[in-house]
């Protein structure tokens, strides 16, 4: 049995499902896989791990995860506070019921994955640096005069405006008039801000395993990232992220780092790939543990 | 310079300013409890790490003149409200601030106790406890389970049982009693987590860098640490502990990537040592106080950029 932990509106989900279902795999898609109906048991001991979800179905008989999500507890009927420590609850009884399978989890989650989703793209730069993947200028602050700076060396290279980029959500800004860097200015003046060089046409590609899999065509340049978005992938513990390469004032820059990827984003070519990468790299031990049977006769 | 984020009336923090200032290891103090307000702040990243600055109205420090740096984040129950603003504003800049300091602060090359993601196996108990045990540590017998039958079967196997939240949330340790036995069908609207009594003097052990400091302690209290509250007593004393222990002690903080972590273990009366949880911001002042364990001094020594 596979187990798809997300949403069925989620169309990477639907269509792993579907993949799996056409090949006549058993599997499900579970939004918040222990909360009820499930029944966990879940021990560990002297004697090691043992673990069951689906009782008197043992976890060993789960064949493959694909994370979507990290478990979401519908709010009705519950008083937020109760809510918020049930959520809490499931969260953390996911992660230690994730993180003690034996079966290929796409993607197998860390505390820090689990808990920090979601984090800005200037929280993976240590990790996008190591690897050798172009980064752009980014810069916080709270000092207008550093703000201004940031704004002349954009301009020196003929970019016209920066991108104001809260660290707090996914949106960005353009600052391309004096109003909207007075704006700036005045936020500047309670917290610092994050400000980021502003880019061209994204292009998009999801790492899948070990295979690296463009939305269109890219030229050479780009598919020289290859390598280093494959590195990438392995020191993040990712074996499913999405990230989008654009050029800046300099070359090319890493602009998204999605671990949670959106099939949406990506043209119809591309989508299967990533679907059959998914499904491929889901079933790689049931094929292994299929063949060698057929070796030893 | 070692950079100290926290807050002026917290006592770790307090005792952590005076042992860099007996050490004589400069140092600024980030007074997390106003910070945005009152604190500029400056991070540039083009090709490496990033360049900038820290200020206040009496100091500025170059990022690149860190060596180390003490985070103890308070809880917003402990920050001072942003001045003039309505409280949504508020949280919304001051959650923007937060971040935007943690991104400086991370993506430094020094010394930073500790780093956020290394903390954050404290949000799942049983995840903890994967990571304790297979660092070489022994857990206590542990359910996490939403099936009352096989609480039933725990308890009676174990006899002697308590219960905790999985998260960090609402975590307080109760003992399993009839009452909560009367309740078990409960758990089919969530599970929770089921642990087996451990018996024995518990131990904490404070890791900093590759420095190990042991203390037992003795106590009839339930919780040693507000001993005095129900008018009891806690007896502390440094103790060595076994070197395996020591060294699955450090390999559990460097799992984690901890710099400086509390681990508590419990020594049982076969001598046996179970290890409970691991915290990310240990609270040392209480042991280092009873104890006279220089705790601090090894922390500022790991900031000063002396001892790896």
């Amino acid at each position: 049995m596979f187990l798809l932990l997300g949403h069925g509106d989620d169309l990477c989900c639907a269509g792993v499902h579907a993949l799996l279902d056409q090949r006549g795999l058993d599997a499900r898609v579970v939004a918040a896989p222990v909360a009820p109906p499930a029944k966990l048991i879940w021990r560990l001991d002297a004697a090691g791990l043992t673990s069951s979800l689906f009782p008197p179905v043992p976890d060993t008989a789960i064949t493959g995860v694909l994370v979507r999500d990290t478990g979401w507890l519908d709010p009705a009927g519950w008083e937020k506070e109760d809510h918020d420590y049930m959520q809490a609850e499931l969260r953390a009884v996911t992660l230690a019921w994730l993180a003690g399978l034996s079966c290929p989890v796409i993607n197998r989650p860390d505390a820090a994955q689990w808990y920090r989703a979601g984090a800005p793209l200037v929280a993976w730069r240590p990790l996008l640096r190591r690897v050798g993947l172009p980064l752009g200028e980014v810069i916080i602050t709270s000092d207008p005069a550093e703000a201004a700076a940031f704004r002349r060396r954009l301009a020196k290279d003929g970019v016209a405006g920066a991108v104001y980029a809260p660290l707090t959500n996914t949106s960005g800004y353009l600052l391309d008039d004096d109003d909207a860097w007075d704006g700036i200015v005045a936020v500047q003046e309670r917290t610092p801000v994050c400000l980021a060089e502003p880019h061209g046409a994204s292009m998009l590609a999801c790492v899948v395993d070990d295979t690296v899999i463009w939305d269109r065509e890219q030229p050479a340049e780009v598919r020289r990232l290859d390598g280093a978005l494959r590195r990438f992938a392995t020191v993040a513990g990712l074996s499913f992220v999405e990230i989008a390469v654009a050029p800046v004032r300099r070359g090319l820059a890493v602009v998204l780092v999605e671990p949670r990827p959106r099939l949406e984003h990506f043209d119809e070519d591309a989508r299967a790939r990533i679907l059959g990468g998914l499904v491929a790299a889901l079933t790689k031990k049931t094929r292994d543990v299929a063949v060698a049977p057929l070796v030893l006769s | 310079m070692i950079l100290v984020c926290g807050g002026l009336a917290d006592g770790v923090t307090e005792l952590v300013c005076s042992r860099l200032q007996d050490c004589g290891y400069p140092y600024r103090l980030l007074n997390f409890a106003r910070f945005p307000d009152g604190h500029r702040l400056t991070g540039r990243w083009t090709d490496n790490g990033p360049q900038g600055w820290i200020a206040t109205d009496d100091w500025r420090l170059d990022l690149d003149a860190i060596s180390g740096v003490y985070a103890r984040l308070l809880g917003l129950e402990d920050r001072q409200p942003l001045p003039g603003l309505d409280p949504a504003d508020a949280t919304a800049l001051r959650a923007e601030g937060d971040l935007g300091l943690i991104a400086v602060l991370e993506g430094l090359a020094c010394p930073v106790v500790n780093r956020i993601g290394a903390g954050l196996s404290n949000n799942s108990k049983p995840y903890q406890a994967l990571v304790i045990s297979r660092a070489g540590l022994t857990v206590p017998a542990t359910l996490v389970t939403s099936d009352p039958d096989a609480a039933r079967a725990f308890f009676a196997e174990h006899g002697d049982v308590i219960y905790k939240s999985a998260s960090g949330v609402r975590s307080i340790v109760r003992r399993v009693g009839a009452e909560q036995l009367a309740r078990l069908d409960h758990l089919r609207d969530g599970p929770a987590q089921f642990q087996a009594f451990v018996p024995g003097r518990n131990v904490r052990v404070h890791t900093v860098g590759a420095r190990v400091f042991a203390t037992a302690i003795e106590s009839e209290a339930v919780d040693y640490r507000y001993a005095h509250l129900d008018g009891l007593t806690a007896r502390l004393t440094p103790v060595e502990l076994p070197d395996p222990i020591n060294q699955a002690c450090l390999r559990l903080a460097r799992a984690c990537d901890l710099l400086f972590a509390g681990i508590d273990l419990k020594q049982t009366p076969s001598g046996e040592f179970v290890c409970f949880e691991v915290n990310p911001c240990p609270g040392f002042l209480y042991y280092e106080r009873h104890t006279g364990q220089p705790i601090s001094t090894a922390l500022a020594e790991l900031l000063r950029g002396a001892v790896n």
